[in-house]
């Protein structure tokens, strides 16, 4: 359920790293907790971004929620297929429900942040 | 004899106090040199509601297919037509009014007046002759005026406003709106959807900046689903008019080019002109007409109501002003409150709110020396989770109330979502008459109503929603 070759945010952010940049998206428990997504407001290209910054926005029918980079750089794609298309973050939150793609400005934040496994244990301790 | 009332203006405040005031038995002329009804019936309220409601209609068939409604074609706007629709529908409340002025035998003169004495107006008919028309009081209800900045220079063409846009017969492919206030959001979500590609231009850091910001940050988000570019925290510094576009330049640099543009920033009050320094009628910094709660001005015998007193710029703020000022008239000793004013914005979903926001609650909770989060309890409901707005497929939207902890009184309650602007009363209402979140939270609601959402955020703020997961204490 938790691909083992991504880092992981504790506020459920994912981030696939190669080379310089980085893709980012939420994980399987962030939209499963969001439920049925109806809009997702992301930044634009160019945008520079610092780690632990709001750079977009999730609406779900039952709540709206932030997502955060926990990675510093400047965004260098947009996934424009969620426009009309957000329902896709629910059905492959790792895949084509990818939000950014972020060209890194600090590349040793990602040591900072989360493995698969701690990202279970982190999990585990987390009230649903 | 009966008392003589002389009103200036027949707009929302001036025609609503000259039938109250024929009511309470008093002679009323009302001098007004346009049509009944003011810019609200004419070129405000009332004709932007008749064209939005066809987006609205529109963006309901939009949603129907997967309801099990099939149309069959694609949907196209018929913009000259729907300006004929909003044209008939206005002619059709001037009569109205009209009617009830008959009905009263109220007159109506056609021209302009202007104060020459505590007694006396003097008008400049239409036809261009004159007439004194003396009176024991006289009401002044002659409104605000449209933006005139000497950097948005309105030409009626490309730079135009909002009374100009409405009659525009052709849908433009690009349109700026400055300012994102009430008439620049309701703008934004008509020509969006019309099929115009939108930006508004907020100075402010949010939209409808003086809104609850729970309300301005839902909005953003609903005007962006509407494909609609949303700048704020920014400015048009340089206006380039070309034959037939304009480039506006920003002040971050960047570039635009637009068809047309809507100015949707300063109203100006009308007292000028109309013979104030005559009577030494005081006016403010602003240039509003000073008034007490009775609607006296500082001259005895004449009155100030409506925009032109620069209290709430609303339409039923005018009228309630109108009323007060005429039974006083009258003899009878009645008094403004400003404390609940229900208002509607009608962008797509309807906002609703009476009262104070979140952050003006918690100030005056810090300027009592009290713990703004201590002293507040909030609630919140969505309309998600409300059976009638998933039947109607209308689920887009919340309700916020804010009250005061200890005493449980209601200081304010926002809304967005369809109805909202009707669904506001109760909570207006309940304010109104003193009620506590914990008596609205009692009270049976119907089911299934969008008005569960009211109770079910008087609920929330005591923490026992019923319809909600539980509130995580993270």
């Amino acid at each position: 359920m938790i691909p083992s070759d991504l880092r992981y945010h504790q506020e459920h952010e994912w981030v696939r790293v190669s080379g310089t940049q980085a893709t980012l998206g939420i994980s399987h428990f962030a939209q499963d907790a969001l439920g049925d997504i109806v809009f997702i407001d992301l930044p634009k290209v160019g945008a520079v971004v610092k780690a632990g910054q709001q750079i977009g926005e999730v609406e779900s029918t039952k709540t709206t929620s932030t997502i955060y980079t926990p990675l510093s750089g400047t965004i260098a794609k947009v996934n424009a297929e969620l426009k009309d298309h957000p329902e896709v973050v629910n059905s492959d939150p790792y895949g084509k429900g990818w939000m950014v793609v972020i060209d890194l400005s600090n590349a040793g934040e990602v040591d900072k942040l989360m493995t698969a496994a701690q990202y279970e244990a982190f999990l585990s301790t987390q009230k649903h | 004899m009966p008392k003589h009332i002389a009103i200036l203006g027949a707009g929302p405040g001036g025609y609503v106090a000259a039938i109250r005031a024929a009511q309470l038995g008093a002679r009323v002329t009302v001098i007004e040199s346009q049509a009944l009804g003011g810019v609200c019936l004419n070129w405000g309220c009332i004709p932007s509601k008749a064209l939005l409601s066809v987006v609205e209609l529109g963006d309901k068939i939009k949603k129907a297919g997967p309801m099990g409604l099939h149309v069959s074609g694609p949907i196209t706007y018929d913009l000259s037509q729907m300006v004929a629709r909003k044209n008939q529908v206005v002619a059709g409340l001037v009569k109205g009014i009209s009617t009830l002025f008959k009905a009263w035998n109220i007159e109506h003169v056609e021209g302009t007046g202007t104060i020459e004495d505590r007694q006396t107006v003097e008008v400049l008919l239409k036809e261009g002759t004159g007439r004194a028309i003396t009176a024991d009081a006289i009401v002044i209800a002659t409104g605000s005026s449209w933006p005139n900045l000497p950097q948005f220079p309105i030409d009626g063409r490309q730079i135009l406003t909002s009374q100009q846009l409405m009659d525009v017969q052709q849908i433009p492919s690009r349109l700026l709106i400055i300012g994102a206030g009430v008439e620049g959001c309701e703008f934004a979500c008509l020509y969006s959807g019309l099929g115009t590609d939108v930006t508004v231009v907020e100075m402010m850091e949010r939209i409808l900046p003086l809104e609850d910001e729970e309300i301005s940050s839902m909005m953003t988000r609903e005007l962006k689903k509407r494909n609609v570019t949303v700048l704020t925290g920014t400015t048009v510094e340089v206006l380039d008019r070309n034959k037939t576009t304009i480039t506006a330049r920003f002040k971050d640099g960047a570039s635009l080019e637009f068809e047309k543009l809507l100015v949707s920033v300063g109203r100006g009050f009308n007292s000028h002109g109309i013979g104030l320094e005559k009577v030494a009628v005081q006016t403010g910094r602003r240039g509003e007409i000073l008034v007490n709660e009775r609607m006296e001005t500082t001259a005895s015998g004449i009155y100030a109501i409506g925009d032109v007193t620069g209290k709430a710029m609303l339409a039923h703020v005018a009228s309630a002003q109108g009323k007060v000022a005429v039974e006083n008239i009258m003899g009878h000793r009645t008094t403004i409150q400003y404390d609940v004013i229900p208002a509607g914005i009608f962008t797509l979903p309807e906002i609703g709110r009476v009262g104070l926001t979140e952050s003006q609650a918690r100030e005056r909770a810090e300027a009592r020396e009290e713990n703004a989060q201590a002293s507040l309890k909030i609630g919140r409901f969505r309309f998600a989770a409300l059976g009638k707005a998933q039947a109607t497929g209308e689920t887009t939207g919340f309700c916020k109330l804010i009250a005061h902890a200890a005493s449980g009184k209601i200081l304010g309650v926002h809304m967005v979502g369809t109805h909202a602007a009707d669904l506001i009363h109760e909570a207006a209402l309940a304010m109104q008459v003193g009620a506590t979140v914990e008596q609205v939270a009692d009270m049976i609601h119907a089911h299934p109503t969008l008005a569960e959402g009211l109770m079910e955020a008087a609920e929330d703020a005591e923490g026992k929603a019923i319809h909600q997961v539980r509130k995580r204490t993270s």
